[in-house]
């Protein structure tokens, strides 16, 4: 790594097509894509900005929480009639239609609750600390965030300037 | 479903001997501190009785006949009541056989009440007071429930354990005809019997097999403990 | 940003139809994403004189209906109440079923219209989702409003304590908690997830405490790349996961009254039957609500548009149509081969003092449906649809309270028959109940915002216009 001081800089676009065109360029300029962050205020897939996919671990803390949510049912349904035995209705102590029902819910609240406690993890929210970020993003336009070596910043602001961007900056991260 | 029924705790109801006569209902409700809850909240039906004469017409006037038939808990032996309290309220006793209702566990949904199909069982409505003197009437040995608390029949508990404990204090077994529940004390024509289904040489086993035996409700499979005999009066044929 | 509708050479015969397209639905009429914003904003931010008097108002009735009657109930006993023997449930629980009911709402339009890409959810997913989670709130209520011990509710939880006492997993009523609790924690995180960039949004136009609030639940939210993976791939793992959940929560609910011995009660078709029935009532109160969203705030004649009520006014009419034929599968079965028992309580139904409920609530839910749904003018009209909502609400609530009351009053022992009349308490409890969904939801809608623009723009982005033959039609695209 070398040791070039670096700062954060951000360019705002109004189309999907300007800012594709901006990460070309970026590229050009040697800039890695991990430097690179595109913020918007709607949906943009990776494919429409010419970006590596999005790695998510959502789907397997979700199913590591229906599965750990699927033995605390079974604890509940099996182990607590078990250990203090009371006879009901001449049901058996561990009849199989209540239990159905009940490792269905209780593992679908796992599921759910793990899906949700796991968007957190991931986008590490919540998180109030200071960030690159602007307001123009959530009023419709997209943001192009990415880090360059102080020495190149003139010549970038220049070409995303001509790809279309409505400003670029050198920013500070700020709490939002 | 349970296995092959057991049995304990049983009661015979001789409803060609039963005229009707509401000494068995006063009498339990004086055992068991069952609340009065005066004319007009029995006419809604809050009334408080455990146990309570069905009352029939039959016939044109003038051959106008009334049956009659007292209906107190059957302490099923796969109860529908039992399954659906959510908090384990009323369970079914291994030892006694009969169904057990736990005071101070129902927390009042009612569930159980409405799955009766013998409408066995009653609500504490209000809380109820027994205004000096009438507090000394209750009955020592079983606790008065306050309000939003499910109660029923018990086959009057509290005398079946006074019974085991007197038998078990002297060596012995429980006697026939020892526990009797406040209903087959007071019952003037000895229409209900009480005893121990078990031993088939008690006076409640030889009358449940008589010819004239039935059971109320018994193809709901409930295997109530109450078991009805009917047919045999003159007012029959 | 705004969506990219080409700009294909039409000519003036064909102009008509593109205004006419824009006019028609709102993913072919984009606005600029500021002006979106600004838009749900400003409806947000009305505070008229009528909005303080409607809160106010039902604040109080919240407050003496609700709590009032339910801690004079308490304190004095369910006596206060018109239950009695043999009917020792009755409106309070017709209540929580109704309630139930109307929160299948949100879900079925969040959910299920999502998963199969309806792209008019859109603009009122969210409208919807807080039907849910009001309407839970509510109906949360009543286990405990009914219960005889309220204070002991907490039993009815698994916890371990010293008495080594667990709740009895044998009981509906122990499914009943549970898979409610998980049905609104689902739907609350369900609201939440789609919320947070509106949140953001909302805080990026506020100033002071506003900002301070929003930009808390926002929880540092930007729009990156990574931000609305994580967020997409959960709405969808929701959106999958909480229909089997939707279905199995009235499911249970239904299996309170099927599960058991009594007659009129124990009926196969209790599942499907309710969950259908919870659709029906709860697709009507979403027209009714949008309506009333369109009518009383600023903006919204723009989101929510006649096409709207016209796609619900087709899936009343279709669920209209499935209920009457899971209640005729229940009518026909006892009319037909029912024992005697059962054939009391249908006579109580048809002929009985009360029989004009059972009468009201067919024409309620069959007869007026069918009559006025199969017209698209009618269908379209806001209004109307309110009207036709309030009506199948009505009518479903006959069902809910014949189901309860009429069945529990004719038993298997004549001798037993018994006449339930709700009392004062019960009366002022079920409006006190009313009152709070509508308090929550007047507040709910002027602290966060109503639309979820994000969505709505992704789907204006997804709609164009595009020409086959001479024809200009609608194309859809798929952006994920």
């Amino acid at each position: 790594m070398s040791e070039k001081s670096t700062h954060a800089h951000m360019a705002v676009f109004a189309k999907i097509d300007h800012i594709a065109e901006a990460l070309e360029r970026l590229r050009e300029f040697g800039i890695q894509e991990k430097d690179m962050s595109v913020i918007s205020g709607y949906p943009i897939s990776d494919e429409m900005l010419g970006r590596p996919m999005v790695w998510s671990n959502v789907p397997k803390i979700a199913m590591g929480g229906f599965i750990g949510a699927f033995i605390i049912s079974i604890a509940l349904n099996w182990g607590t009639p078990l250990l203090y035995p009371i006879h009901v209705g001449g049901q058996p102590l561990l009849p199989v239609p209540p239990t159905i029902i009940l490792t269905f819910e209780i593992s679908m609240l796992g599921l759910m609750l793990s899906t949700f406690l796991g968007v957190l993890w991931e986008s590490l929210f919540p998180s109030y600390g200071p960030k690159i970020y602007h307001p123009d993003v959530s009023h419709g336009k997209i943001g192009l965030v990415f880090t360059c070596p102080d020495d190149q910043c003139a010549a970038i602001h220049k070409a995303l300037t001509e790809a279309g961007a409505e400003w670029v900056r050198q920013m500070e991260a700020k709490p939002l | 479903m349970s296995e092959a029924a057991k049995e304990k705790w049983g009661m015979v109801i001789d409803l060609d001997a039963c005229d009707g006569c509401q000494a068995c209902v006063t009498a339990c409700s004086l055992e068991n501190n069952v609340a009065f809850a005066g004319e007009e909240s029995v006419a809604y039906g809050h009334g408080m009785h455990w146990l309570r004469i069905q009352r029939y017409w039959e016939g044109e006037y003038p051959n106008i006949t009334a049956r009659y038939r007292p209906v107190m808990c059957q302490q099923c032996g796969a109860a529908p009541c039992e399954p659906v309290c959510p908090v384990f309220a009323t369970y079914h006793s291994e030892a006694e056989q009969i169904n057990v209702q736990v005071y101070n566990r129902c927390i009042g949904t009612r569930y159980c009440a409405n799955n009766c199909p013998y409408e066995a069982r009653t609500f504490n409505w209000f809380d109820f007071e027994w205004p000096e003197p009438l507090n000394a009437q209750l009955n020592p040995d079983v606790t008065v429930r306050r309000r939003g608390i499910m109660e029923k029949c018990t086959f009057c508990i509290q005398r079946i354990r006074r019974a085991e404990e007197d038998a078990k204090a002297e060596g012995r077994e429980v006697a026939d005809g020892e526990v009797q529940p406040a209903c087959a004390q007071s019952c003037p024509t000895q229409a209900i019997v009480f005893g121990n289904l078990a031993d088939p040489k008690s006076k409640v086993s030889r009358l449940a097999r008589s010819a004239r035996a039935e059971k109320l409700l018994e193809d709901l499979g409930t295997e109530p403990k109450v078991i009805y005999l009917k047919g045999g009066s003159d007012r029959d044929r | 940003m705004t969506a990219n509708i080409p700009a294909i050479p039409l000519g003036d015969a064909h102009h008509d139809a593109e205004a006419e397209y824009r006019e028609e639905h709102l993913m072919l009429d984009p606005r600029p994403r500021e002006e979106m914003n600004n838009m749900v904003l400003e409806s947000m931010r009305d505070k008229s004189l009528s909005f303080w008097v409607t809160a106010g108002v039902l604040g109080m009735l919240v407050a003496v209906a609700l709590f009032g009657a339910w801690g004079y109930m308490i304190a004095n006993g369910m006596g206060v109440t018109g239950i009695r023997r043999p009917v020792f449930w009755g409106v309070f629980i017709a209540n929580f079923v109704f309630w139930i009911g109307i929160s299948h709402a949100g879900t079925f339009v969040s959910a299920i219209l999502r998963v199969f890409k309806a792209e008019f959810r859109r603009p009122f997913t969210r409208a919807a989702e807080l039907m849910t989670t009001f309407g839970l709130a509510a109906a949360g209520l009543y286990p405990l409003i009914h219960l005889g011990r309220t204070w002991r509710f907490y039993w009815m939880i698994p916890y371990p304590n010293q008495r080594w006492l667990w709740p009895n997993f044998h009981s509906p009523l122990v499914w009943d908690m549970i898979a409610i609790t998980t049905y609104l924690l689902s739907s609350t995180m369900y609201l939440y997830l789609p919320l947070i960039p509106d949140l953001a949004m909302a805080r990026d136009h506020s100033e002071g405490w506003a900002k301070k609030i929003y930009g808390w639940l926002a929880m540092g939210w930007r729009g990156t790349e990574a931000e609305f993976r994580h967020l997409n791939t959960a709405i969808n793992i929701f959106a999958f996961a909480i229909i089997p959940v939707m279905f199995s929560v009235h499911t249970i609910v239904a299996w309170d009254f099927a599960v058991s011995k009594v007659v009129g009660w124990h009926s196969t078709v209790f599942g499907p039957y309710f969950v259908t029935g919870a659709i029906l009532s709860g697709v009507s109160a979403v027209t009714m609500v949008l309506a009333l969203i369109r009518g009383t705030m600023k903006n919204m004649k723009y989101f929510i548009r006649p096409e709207h009520f016209d796609a619900l006014g087709k899936l009343v009419l279709i669920f209209s149509m499935s209920w009457g034929y899971f209640f005729f599968n229940d009518f026909n079965l006892e009319w037909y081969g029912g024992e005697a028992a059962g054939h009391a309580v249908m006579e109580y139904h048809t002929k009985g003092p009360l029989a004009w409920i059972w009468y009201g609530m067919l024409i309620a839910n069959l007869v007026i449906p069918w009559a006025t749904l199969w017209n698209k003018n009618v269908r379209r009209n806001p209004w109307a649809m309110f009207v036709i909502g309030f009506i199948i609400n009505l009518g479903m609530y006959a069902e809910r309270y014949m189901i309860v009351t009429f069945v529990l009053s004719r038993g298997r022992m004549p001798f037993d028959w018994g006449w339930y009349k709700p009392s004062l308490v019960e009366l002022a409890i079920s409006l006190g109940s009313i009152a709070l969904f509508l308090f929550l939801y007047v507040v709910a809608s002027r602290l966060i915002p109503l639309v979820p623009v994000w969505e709505v723009q992704e789907g204006q982005l997804a709609h164009t216009l595009r020409k086959i033959g001479r024809a200009t039609v609608i194309s859809v695209s798929e952006l994920e």
